[in-house]
């Protein structure tokens, strides 16, 4: 169903305001060998600005909002104006026609079925101690990330119907969205529609249907080829109770087509999906089972864009060591830098790192997979204990340039230890922990074998010295050994290429210093990153930086 | 509603089996994998006889698709055929010979041997074949001007400048037994020396396709590749003039009707086959007046051929043999 951030807000004065306001300042210097040897990139750098999102809401009529967001930006090292930014960061308009049906206009944020329109976490963010998690708002926020709606421009409606038979509601949603423009003597416009009807009935069987469809406007250019990629998914869930625990059942599946019109070398594709999960809850905590199949051909613009984007450039160091070789993105970047994520739909598949995730990369809607998974959240072992455990099974339906098909696990686990519950102190004291190890194997003859482990040791202490200031600290620990074969594909996605790489890293993050919660959503911390990728297999120079960084953020 | 539990529950077992057999993308064993040659090199049809329209062909396998090359040199002759191709199999589909040759000379009956090599790997498969009967080019396709077989036809005419050599040869021809051999220094003028090959006296007096996109004319020539001293070019220029007798009064009148010229560095050493489509000789010499500009090949009344070399850069060679008209395609295709 479509959620539009925007429904959320309430009507209220004729203006009001929010927004967000951010001060950062970072110093990254080399360090290690590096230091010494790199005799080109400059020893250390830095910047820092202050940001003020300034939200505008204004309600002429009741029915009726206006909302804009005006950025004002002033980088460190400025004066007089310069490096000085003002931009316009949102506008968009809702309202209600007749008490009935809403719609917004606009920027808005659409979020449909976890197969057809969904944003989905970048990889090793799951279960990340949360002194890490200021750097994530940041980029999540600066790259609009919310929850895991994409930020699309169009107009969206929805409407309901409550009806007092069988059937208990009627939900309808639909959107229209521009995902590209116009380019001049470039490709034609690319535009998202989508609708979804829900019907809820009273013995709490809900029946869904949901569409999207992008296409390309063969007449907003002079090109004579269209593409287009309509998905359609359809979800049953049943909800009750089995020996006073409740659960809840959903089956969905859908399928896909993708083409493109006037080009005869381009192929046709359908693929089709489903999925099944039991979900229960106790005092204990939730478990969820799942089983998941993704047709090889399953191709879906708006759940299969990735976040990361692995052909961006790094902010800190791009290029280092006296080869000036380009750095690639690491966990480092993946953690701290706005600038290699993506803010639009992709309408081919993008690269990934299997290094970092290879179960998968484009979330459920990752093609050619088939298996199992097992999730328990917020699994309460004493009162001051908890842990979330999840594990994953999956094979490939279609091998990859063999027939042998790859074979993906995934575990992990995060724990929470309350010590200032368990020693009875005054002061908050949490120690957090998780591991994440994900393995990728493929059998037959030496030449097709594979053997890709990769795990993630992460860890935090952090502890309230005076009322809400703390002393934090965490690390990361991330190791990956084995090979893998990287598939290249063309232009119209069919892979014509593989390359065997061989993966032997080791990356290190540790930060400490001191946060300080004037709220929930307004602190500033200080700290000292120590960032370091070393490659074993010698294809990339060992990288090791310093960082201090200060970051004041305020949610208004 | 149990039913439902029960269809939830049956579900995952029935898309498990919908497993499939097909691979994405290239096929890995043909990328990485080792090369096993599973069925050796073998000759079908060896000792065929070219000239009655029999052909040869090669079989083998292997464990993965392999660039492979066939390479079979005549003993005798000297004559070489290469065939190639990229499969992880040979067979009649990509390796059928019908005796032609690569490099020239052409083959003649004889005993030749077999080389199977591979793209990227050290492995190499040798074999002997036999010809009991070459190839016989001249046929109902063709029309041949002259193979000096007969002896040079002393109606065609010409001219060397003093010093410089035209003389039919025995051995080391390029096709049979005889060629023209034309070599000389000149310090004077360019020319060495030309040659017109009337139409009135070509060996075959078949009419020729008057469709120039159909029309090949192959000829070939023995260079030497000396390089000019002075100008650092290949020595010899070697030019062809079509003369077209387009009122068919048997005479080319350069006032109002067509010549096309062809002209190209020899630059390399032996004998080559140089073949063009009749189309493809762009350089039309007008008429003063008159002439249609069009190519007609069933007009053509004389082919003059020339040797050429800048008077300062001294020798210059280029010998003649199997001048012939091909139809749709080259004579070596």
């Amino acid at each position: 169903m479509l959620f539009p951030i925007l429904g959320q807000s309430q009507v209220k004065s004729k203006l009001w305001y929010d927004g967000n306001a951010r001060v950062m300042y970072n110093r990254d210097a080399l360090e290690g060998t590096l230091k010494e040897t790199d005799t080109v990139s400059t020893r250390s750098n830095g910047g820092g600005f202050t940001i003020l999102d300034l939200g505008f809401h204004f309600t002429p009529v009741d029915d009726i909002e206006i909302a804009s967001e005006i950025r004002l930006k002033n980088d460190f090292g400025g004066m007089w104006g310069n490096k000085s930014v003002v931009e316009l960061r949102r506008l968009s308009a809702k309202g209600v026609v007749n008490n009935k049906i809403a719609f917004s206009v606009g920027d808005i944020y659409l979020k449909q079925t976890k197969f057809t329109l969904y944003n989905y976490e970048q990889e090793l963010s799951e279960y990340e101690p949360s002194v890490f998690r200021f750097y994530r708002d940041f980029v999540n926020y600066e790259n609009y990330y919310q929850s895991n709606y994409w930020r699309l421009q169009g107009v969206q409606t929805n409407f309901s119907y409550n009806m007092y038979n069988f059937i208990e509601q009627l939900d309808f949603d639909g959107f229209a969205a521009r995902v590209r423009g116009q380019e001049w003597m470039g490709k034609p416009e690319l535009l998202m529609i989508g609708g979804s009807a829900v019907i809820k009935s009273s013995n709490n069987l809900n029946l869904g249907s949901h569409y999207v469809n992008t296409f390309e406007i063969l007449s907003s250019s002079n090109s004579l080829v269209t593409y287009y990629n309509p998905v359609l998914n359809t979800q049953l869930s049943y909800s009750g109770t089995l020996k006073d625990k409740p659960y809840k059942v959903l089956l969905e599946g859908g399928f896909s087509k993708r083409g493109w019109d006037g080009d005869s070398l381009a192929p046709e594709i359908k693929g089709n999906f489903m999925e099944a999960s039991i979900h229960s809850k106790s005092k204990k905590g939730e478990i969820n089972l799942g089983f998941r199949y993704v047709d090889t051909d399953f191709r879906s613009t708006g759940a299969q864009t990735r976040r990361i984007n692995y052909n961006n450039s790094t902010t800190t160091y791009p290029y280092y060591s006296n080869n000036y070789t380009q750095r690639k993105v690491s966990l480092i970047d993946m953690m701290s830098d706005p600038n290699i994520y993506n803010q639009n739909l992709s309408t081919s598949l993008m690269n990934y790192n299997p290094m970092y995730s290879s179960i998968s990369p484009y979330g459920n809607a990752t093609p050619n997979r088939i298996g199992l998974t097992a999730d328990i959240d917020n699994f309460n072992l004493t009162d001051y204990l908890s842990a979330k455990v999840q594990t994953q099974y999956f094979s490939e339906i279609i091998g990859q340039g063999t027939t042998n098909k790859r074979s993906f696990n995934k575990s992990t686990l995060h724990s929470l230890l309350s010590l200032d519950k368990l020693l009875s102190l005054k002061n908050s004291f949490d120690i957090e922990g998780s591991i994440n190890i994900e393995t990728v194997k493929r059998g037959g003859d030496d030449f097709e074998k594979i053997n890709l482990n990769s795990i993630l040791y992460s860890g935090s202490i952090s502890y309230e010295l005076i009322k809400n200031l703390k002393i934090i600290a965490g690390a990361k620990m991330f190791y990956a050994e084995g090979n893998e074969f990287i598939a290249e594909r063309d232009i119209y996605d069919q892979i014509n290429d593989f390359e065997d790489i061989n993966y032997d890293s080791k990356e290190t993050i540790l930060i400490a210093g001191i946060q300080h919660h004037f709220t929930e959503d307004i602190y500033f911390t200080m700290q000292y990153n120590q960032f370091n990728v070393l490659d074993k297999t010698n294809t990339y120079d060992e990288f090791s930086l310093g960082r201090l960084i200060f970051m004041f953020n305020m949610n208004l | 509603m149990k039913n439902l539990k029960f269809l939830l529950l049956t579900l995952p077992f029935f898309f498990t089996s919908c497993e499939k057999d097909k691979i994405e993308g290239p096929n890995l064993n043909d990328m990485y994998g080792e090369l096993t040659i599973i069925e050796s090199l073998n000759v079908i049809g060896d000792s065929a006889d070219f000239s009655v329209g029999d052909n040869m062909y090669f079989t083998a396998s292997f464990s993965k698709q392999v660039d492979w090359k066939i390479k079979i040199e005549g003993l005798n002759s000297g004559s070489v055929k290469i065939i190639s191709g990229k499969s992880n199999a040979i067979n009649q589909l990509n390796s059928t010979w019908d005796g032609g040759s690569t490099h020239l000379p052409f083959f003649i009956s004889e005993d030749c041997d077999i080389q199977l090599t591979f793209e990227m790997y050290d492995d190499t498969i040798y074999r002997q074949l036999n010809i009991q009967g070459e190839k016989e080019y001249n046929n109902e396709n063709t029309v041949l001007i002259t193979d000096f077989e007969n002896g040079f036809n002393p109606n065609f005419t010409g001219f060397f400048n003093a010093g410089c050599t035209k003389a039919l040869t025995n051995g080391g021809a390029g096709q049979g037994v005889k060629f023209l051999q034309q070599f000389g220094t000149c310090d004077w003028d360019w020319l060495i020396g030309y040659v017109d090959y009337y139409s009135t006296y070509w060996y075959d007096q078949n009419e020729l396709v008057n469709n120039p996109s159909q029309v090949y004319f192959n000829i070939m020539i023995n260079g030497d590749s000396t390089i000019s001293q002075a100008s650092n070019v290949p020595n010899s220029l070697f030019k062809l003039e079509f003369y077209e007798d387009e009122n068919g009064d048997g005479y080319y009148d350069a006032n109002t009707e067509d010549r096309y010229d062809y002209e190209f560095d020899v630059d390399w050493n032996g004998w080559r086959m140089v073949s063009f489509c009749y189309n493809d000789v762009d350089k039309l010499v007008l008429a003063t007046s008159g002439g249609n500009a069009v190519r007609n090949p069933s007009k053509i009344s004389n082919v003059r051929t020339l040797l050429l070399a800048n008077p300062a850069s001294g020798f210059a060679k280029a010998d003649v043999d199997f001048l012939i008209w091909s139809f749709g395609s080259p004579i070596l295709n």
